[in-house]
């Protein structure tokens, strides 16, 4: 702009001067200032020409500003629109939450090879023991769905199904590969308030602390108790609904669920394998109550706490014309935690009864296809117990390691309705080990142990565990 | 143009027909079809075995499950040692048609659980032994709510003959009075099971549904309506041929190598079935002789019938015949491995000239199931069934 203005300028200049030197010789003669007359008018219409140009080049400038503000404007709206959109999203991601932990196992044990063998063999193993995934959203202050998908074994699985329309009635299996993948949690929660909530769908059952402790820094050994396996689903889940919720630091949870189906309970781990996820669906014509009471908090520290489990277990018999009995199934277990400074201290106490054994062992024994194998005695009453005892040296070695000692024990055949029990499968397993976190998310774990078996002919059996587990929220 | 083509061939049919009268017209009217595979008729055959052999057999079990109970209940406040010795000969009675049934292991003795029921093996002493002691006045009705492990064949043999480790001969004093009791609770269970088996092959085949045919018949007549288990009688001279083949494997490489061990360190005597009462050789002889049972279609030195050797037959006679050389080559070193001094299996397996019996009887054994599932399987589709 200011160069076409210095140029206008000189221009101007020129003309004038021009003028003045036409002036001298003007006088010269009037040809001379006709042409010269000439001249300038020439250079007239050239400036005016000049200025015509000026003016459409700043009008043209005018309208590119005003180009320029209207962007400018749409700029600032669109702005504010992704500020918005982020701050939504925000909001959005902030109400999903995603949870993981998994445990990796090596297990050196010694087995037997039969009932007849004395003489134990070792055997050594690597398990991908879990991967688990918990996914969950908070749709509304009062409204959330939590789902956990759980990869044991390092995945896929196998479903059993029960064709009704086989000449007998026909179990039979499809099996993908090793593992498992299964869906162990997939809740819709409301919780209006702390005091009161209802959870329903696919939910834990709160019997034995496994189902409260089972990410790998919550409990102290390297595999979860063995005792508690031996008689119930570990992390026992089942469909139903219940409501729950902590007034002052009483937690409680009743709950209506899906009970078991007794054609798979077996002597070596009482009603554990009646639990239906091997089925595709769930039989639900007996349904179970579950309920529990802490004082205190088991996941954050110390607490008791009681529970108890009631059902009966024969209708969700596939076959349902092989047994006209309840096989009513009750467990009761008290439980308690000490956390405190270096000290952890947790134990549980489990008991169960189970009517109709005998009868039950019998239809099993006799139901076509269902192949029971030497396992279908039932004990008519079964209990375990587990005491584990930690101390962390946090406090005294500069190394963040706990070093615990644990017990479990477990009889799922404590008692048979008719007869005497074989205490074959009576065990106690006695170890030590150590827990090291090199940061808080990662556990190394150590253990090492003895097995021992009731009967006396069977020697005792040492065992020795290495596994590292995981766990983190986002 | 259709009309044409239509009336070229009119024309074409009606040369060809005028020709086919002055020539020989076979030709041109039959296809001819390659001769493959062969032809039999399977009807005879499966009627033959299953009621000679197969429903023969286990009404022997039964009938023996009883004899079994009877000499077990002589024992209850016997002395003599004569009723012991006649209880150990039930016992080996029954055991021969139960062994010799192992070569046709399918139908209700799979589907009822009852070899398990009868046969577990190994036997679970040490809960046997804490019953013993614990326990008493046993009943058929408990003991059939126990594990299979303490009950059945090797459990009775286990209390009747002692623990075989040096001899095979119990004295009557020996025998406990939990041990008659029990013994004759077990006795009473078996006899139970081997009259089901025995119902479920002649009288319903499902013992909830009174109206299910015998499983016998479902095999005599496949293909009919109401038989869901067999569709034809390929299917059922398949399953035959099978059974024979799993009970060649069970024996070669099961029940003779697994205590066999790959070396004389590695021979685990715990692992010898019928160990109590030296009577594994037999036991294994008699698996075998049910092959030939069946490949026969009658039991040794009845009259003539047809089996699988007839089918056989009919599409490769020197087949045949070789089968039946190999099955009878395979009792033979089964026998043999006693030895000349009649040495039983426990102890041949712990004896170096004996391993090498053992070895001969399990590559006999190796021959035959080759010899079945590669030239006798095949024949199966060769065959031009009805």
């Amino acid at each position: 702009m200011s160069k076409k203005l210095t140029l206008l300028a000189v221009s101007i200049a020129s003309v004038i001067g021009f003028g003045a030197t036409a002036n001298v010789s003007a006088a010269t003669s009037a040809d001379d200032l006709a042409k010269a007359i000439a001249k300038q008018e020439a250079e007239i219409a050239t400036l005016k020409q000049q200025l015509q140009e000026l003016a459409q080049q700043q009008s043209e400038q005018l309208a590119s500003q005003k180009q320029i503000e209207i962007a400018q404007q749409k700029q600032s709206v669109a702005v504010t629109e992704v500020s918005d959109t982020v701050v939504a999203a925000a909001d959005r991601y902030s109400k999903f939450s995603f949870k993981s932990y998994g445990t990796a196992n090596f297990t050196s044990d010694e087995y037997f090879d039969n009932v007849q063998d004395t003489s134990p063999e070792r055997r050594n193993r690597f398990d991908l023991e879990r991967i688990v995934t918990e996914f969950g959203y908070q749709f509304t202050d009062e409204w959330s769905m939590e789902v956990e998908i759980e990869y044991e074994h390092g995945g896929t699985g196998a479903a059993l199904e029960y064709d009704g329309f086989d000449e007998f009635g026909e179990f039979e299996t499809e099996t993908e590969a090793g593992g498992e993948v299964l869906v162990e949690k997939a809740e819709i929660r409301y919780r209006p308030s702390d005091a009161f909530g209802v959870k329903f769908g696919n939910i834990h059952l709160p019997i034995g602390l496994s189902s409260t402790l089972h990410k790998p820094n919550q409990y102290l050994t390297v595999l979860r108790h063995k005792s508690e396996a031996a008689m119930i689903p570990a992390v026992w889940n089942e469909n139903g609904i219940g409501v729950y919720g902590e007034i002052a630091d009483f937690h409680y949870q009743a709950q209506v669920v899906s009970g078991l189906n007794s054609e798979y309970f077996r002597t070596y781990d009482w009603v554990a394998s009646g639990h239906q996820k091997r089925f595709e669906h769930v039989n639900a014509d007996d349904l179970a109550f579950a309920g529990r009471v802490d004082y205190g908090n088991f996941k954050t520290g110390s607490a008791v706490g009681v529970s108890y489990y009631y059902g009966n277990t024969s209708g969700n018999r596939n076959k349902s014309n092989k047994l006209n009995v309840d096989g009513s199934l009750s467990i009761v277990t008290v439980a308690g935690a000490f956390v405190e400074g270096p000290w952890v201290l947790r134990g549980q106490y489990m008991y169960g009864t189970l009517s109709d054994s005998d009868a039950i062992t019998q239809a099993n024994k006799t139901t076509p296809g269902l192949r029971p194998g030497n396992f279908a005695q039932l004990g008519s009453k079964s209990q375990s117990f587990f005491v584990e005892a930690g101390f962390k040296l946090n406090d005294y070695i500069d190394i963040p390691m706990t070093v615990f000692a644990n017990i479990d024990y477990s009889n799922p055949l404590m008692e048979v309705e008719s007869g005497a029990a074989t205490q074959r499968y009576e065990n106690t397993w006695s170890s030590i080990g150590v827990n090291y976190f090199p940061i808080p998310e990662i556990v190394i774990k150590a253990e090492g142990g003895l097995q021992q078996v009731a009967v006396a002919s069977i020697p005792d059996t040492n065992f020795f565990a290495l596994g590292v587990g995981y766990q983190f929220s986002l | 143009m259709n009309f044409k083509y239509t009336a070229i061939s009119f024309a074409l049919v009606g040369t060809l027909s005028a020709c086919g009268g002055s020539g020989s017209d076979a030709e041109v009217v039959t296809p001819v079809v390659p001769e493959t595979g062969f032809t039999f008729v399977a009807t005879d055959l499966i009627t033959n075995l299953t009621d000679d052999v197969i429903v023969a057999g286990y009404s022997a079990l039964a009938a023996e499950g009883d004899a079994l109970l009877l000499a077990t209940q002589a024992l209850l406040n016997s002395t003599s040692q004569a009723d012991l010795t006649a209880a150990q000969e039930a016992w080996k009675a029954a055991r021969k048609p139960w062994e010799q049934g192992e070569s046709h292991i399918f139908g209700p003795v799979d589907s009822m659980s009852i070899d398990p029921h009868l046969d577990s093996w190994p036997l679970n002493t040490t809960d046997l032994q804490t019953q013993l002691a614990i326990g008493s006045g046993f009943d058929a009705e408990t003991i059939k709510g126990w594990n299979d492990d303490v009950q059945g064949f090797h459990t009775m043999e286990y209390l009747l003959f002692g623990d075989g480790v040096n001899d095979n001969t119990k004295l009557i004093a020996e025998l406990t009075v939990a041990e008659r009791e029990y013994v004759i609770a077990l006795a009473e269970v078996f006899r139970d099971y081997t009259a089901q088996l025995d119902d479920a092959w002649q009288v319903s085949h499902n013992p909830q549904d009174a109206n299910a045919l015998p499983y016998a018949d479902l095999l005599k007549a496949p293909g009919s309506d109401n038989n869901a288990i067999y569709s034809s009688e390929l299917a059922v001279i398949e399953e035959l041929v099978n059974g024979m083949i799993g009970i060649v494997d069970e024996v070669g490489n099961g029940k003779i190598a697994d205590p066999f061990g790959d070396s004389l360190t590695t021979a685990d005597t715990s692992k010898v079935e019928s160990q109590y009462s030296w009577n594994s050789l037999t036991d294994f002889a008699d698996n075998i002789q049910g092959v030939r049972n069946v490949y026969h279609g009658e039991f040794t030195g009845s009259a003539d019938k047809q089996g699988i050797i007839d089918f056989v037959a009919a599409a490769d006679s020197a087949l045949s015949i070789r089968i039946a050389s190999e099955i009878d080559d395979a009792i033979l070193k089964i026998q043999a491995i006693a030895g000349a001094d009649d040495m039983p299996f426990r102890q041949a397996i712990l004896d170096e000239t004996g391993r090498e019996r053992v070895a001969t009887a399990v590559t006999a054994l190796g021959k035959l199931q080759t010899s079945l599932e590669s030239d006798v399987i095949p024949l199966l589709s060769d065959w031009n069934a009805q």
